[in-house]
């Protein structure tokens, strides 16, 4: 090294040296909050939603007074749904914001990737991914999903299929943790109903045809295809599979049998497709308030965008441990009461004031969310309801709700 | 047999759309000696011209794909006029990190004007042709045959008019064309004029099969590209025969491998030809000059 950059370097050493450190919340302080959503790439219809969603539930709780004497301060930051990328927005957040909480990651992969980061720093990790490893490799129990498990996804699946009697399903998966935990997920729940898949496939991504994969799926005759799949892999079995001229029914996630999807292949090829998705929970006076927010800001119903009621309730949840667990409190210990103000037993709150004032009682809480009743297993997962909706003339028409016991 | 029929059809149609591309980046690569990573991109280009132009009004699906072949070949040219013709005394590098930044440079394009969510061509969905099991779709026969044109123009471009005589000229040993009087600037345009034709109706058939995305044609760049290795660097006749081959093989092997292994035999197939013919199936070993 020259003298010239040892004196620079020496200088970006002193300088950090003055900034406060600010590792642990202070009385009259801030508690900083990084939200990490996918405003590019593949969730970018979701990610925006989402972080205003948090930026909603960051202003509820300032409004209130904050939490436990202090101010919520957000930092956002764009995961573009890819893990690279995120790895560095995530770095960022920790080591230059010096956040105690990333929430509102997306995608699995982006998940997984994050997790080793706020695991090592010893921070809150929030997200609405499926992948079912997030379960189990959250060894420090700082990782909490507000959304159901592909796993829990393919129980749901189990489930509709016995409902409407379908007896000989195939699958057919897209190559990755979310495709391939619906699929498995599904068979076995299936097999535990001493039932049979007929036929199973896992195909790649970015591929200009699916025809020899569907053609292996619908030699075996099946009366029903359940599918781990994403939108753009949708879009070309299903235009191929009509071509093909086949019969059977569709069972699909909802990221993937969308508006979208009729959008793309029309109203005929779509009719019937099943097309599952976990539903806010709607009958809340947390969803009431937190629609009314978000069409406010956004222009369009919470409705339309399923993970923006996740993300509000990861900032109520977490701003009512931080609440409980009082001033000066570490992260450990406000991790340790997040399910004790989410799940029962204790009064039902529905918005953060209420919870704050029930506390300040010294009540027992239990916060019901706007995207479910958000009580969290011993994983720190939570499984919202499933809403069953068929596609009817180009339109997706809820047919049914299917709830899945928690304990799996 | 109807099974492997079944197959057989899919991965030769998969191919001959690959073949435009491998094509492509195969005249690219033999006269000005790089590999066009742009390829791809100009394929994404060319699909979403179209789109835009199906979106403005133009009534006929090949229409809007003419126009956009037109608006793609006269940016290729462009793109070799403003930078890949100022390289061309560089190492081969200089110009294969040039088409690496403008694909990317397209790539951004095409994401802020048309956003990220995939875009499907307006075309009729047919129910498919059933010979006893073997399943034939007039989309995909239209697709063929489309591409089986576009390959007769372009050697018949290049073996049977003057043009392509002195491209090939050009290729072989750019000093003595020069010395026996070919202008190559204007063969050059013109050739990449031709690429970019190419590329773009590449890009609409790939379309037609899967779903228009941004990255369409950089995630089908690497499959073109082990084609043209495998036809022999150079060879049009070797990037077709190699596309086609490869996409058969991929598909074949499903029933024996799963679909997910597909990609992986692909390759394999391309090391074993290379151990076997190191300069691929039509390929001449070059001498280093």
């Amino acid at each position: 090294m020259d003298r010239r950059s040892f004196v620079k370097l020496s200088a970006a050493a002193a300088a950090v040296q003055l900034l406060p450190s600010l590792s642990f919340a202070q009385e009259g302080g801030t508690f900083r909050i990084g939200a990490l959503t996918p405003i590019t790439g593949a969730g970018s219809p979701y990610g925006p939603g989402m972080q205003q969603a948090i930026r909603l539930a960051v202003d509820e709780v300032n409004a209130a007074g904050g939490v436990a004497g202090m101010k919520l301060e957000l930092i956002t930051e764009d995961s573009q749904t890819k893990p690279d990328a995120a790895v560095l927005a995530a770095k960022k957040l920790i080591e230059v914001n010096k956040v105690q909480a990333i929430l509102g990651t997306w995608s699995s992969g982006v998940t997984l990737a994050v997790m080793p980061l706020t695991d090592a720093a010893g921070i809150i990790e929030m997200n609405v991914s499926g992948a079912p490893a997030i379960s189990t490799l959250d060894t420090k129990d700082l990782v909490w999903r507000f959304q159901a498990t592909n796993d829990r996804f393919g129980a749901a699946f189990a489930e509709i299929c016995t409902k409407r009697g379908f007896k000989r399903p195939a699958t057919m998966a897209f190559n990755n943790a979310s495709g391939l935990g619906n699929v498995n997920g599904f068979k076995k729940a299936w097999e535990a109903r001493g039932n049979k898949v007929v036929a199973e496939v896992v195909y790649e991504p970015n591929r200009p045809s699916y025809r020899s994969e569907l053609q292996k799926v619908l030699d075996a005759k099946p009366d029903v295809i359940v599918t781990g799949s994403y939108l753009p892999d949708s879009t070309i079995i299903l235009r191929e599979w009509f071509q093909a001229g086949a019969e059977n029914k569709w069972i699909m996630p909802g990221w993937a049998a969308g508006p979208d999807l009729v959008k793309a292949l029309g109203n005929e090829v779509c009719e019937g497709v099943i097309s599952v998705e976990t539903v806010s929970n709607e009958g809340s006076d947390a969803y009431k308030a937190f629609d009314a927010a978000y069409t406010k800001a956004m222009g369009r119903s919470a409705g339309s965008n399923i993970y923006a009621a996740m993300a509000y309730d990861m900032v109520i949840s977490l701003a009512l441990a931080i609440e409980a667990a009082g001033a000066k409190a570490d992260i450990a210990t406000i991790n340790g009461k997040i399910r004790e103000v989410s799940n029962p037993p204790g009064d039902a709150v529905y918005s953060f004031a209420s919870g704050k004032a029930a506390l300040a009682a010294k009540k027992k809480i239990n916060y019901e969310g706007a995207s479910s009743k958000l009580d969290f297993d011993k994983f720190g997962d939570t499984t919202p309801d499933f809403g069953v909706f068929v596609i009817e003339k180009g339109q997706l028409v809820r047919r049914d709700v299917v709830s899945i016991a928690a304990a799996v | 047999m109807t099974e492997f029929l079944n197959l057989l059809i899919n991965g030769v149609i998969e191919g001959l759309v690959v073949a435009l591309p491998a094509l492509a980046m195969t005249l690219v690569m033999g006269v000005n000696r790089f590999p066009n990573a742009a390829t791809g991109d100009f394929m994404t280009a060319g699909a979403y011209a179209t789109i835009g132009l199906q979106l403005a009004g133009v009534p006929s699906l090949v229409l809007a794909a003419l126009i956009g072949a037109l608006a793609i070949a006269a940016t290729s040219a462009a793109s070799y006029f403003l930078i890949f013709r100022k390289l061309a005394r560089q190492p081969m590098v200089a110009s294969l990190l040039a088409a690496i930044g403008l694909g990317f440079l397209i790539r951004s394009l095409i994401s802020l004007f048309a956003g990220h969510d995939q875009r499907t061509f307006q075309l009729p969905l047919m129910r498919a042709w059933n010979f006893n099991g073997v399943r034939i779709l007039p989309t995909d026969l239209a697709i063929a045959g489309v591409a089986l044109a576009c390959l007769a123009v372009v050697f018949i471009l290049l073996y049977k008019t003057s043009f392509g005589r002195q491209l090939r000229a050009v290729a072989d040993s750019p000093d003595l064309a020069r010395a026996s009087g070919i202008r190559a600037r204007g063969l050059l345009i013109s050739l990449w004029l031709l690429v970019g034709a190419l590329s773009s109706v590449g890009g609409v058939l790939l379309g037609m099969k899967a779903v228009v995305m941004p990255d369409l044609g950089w995630e089908h760049l690497i499959p073109a590209f082990a084609a043209m290795v495998l036809g022999g660097i150079g060879s049009p006749v070797g990037a077709v025969v190699g596309a086609v081959l490869l996409c058969v093989a991929q598909e074949l092997s499903v029933p024996f491998l799963g679909a997910s292994y597909k990609l992986v035999l692909a390759f394999g197939v391309l090391a074993i030809a290379l151990l076997i013919r190191p300069a691929g199936l039509f390929g001449r070993i070059e001498l280093v000059r």
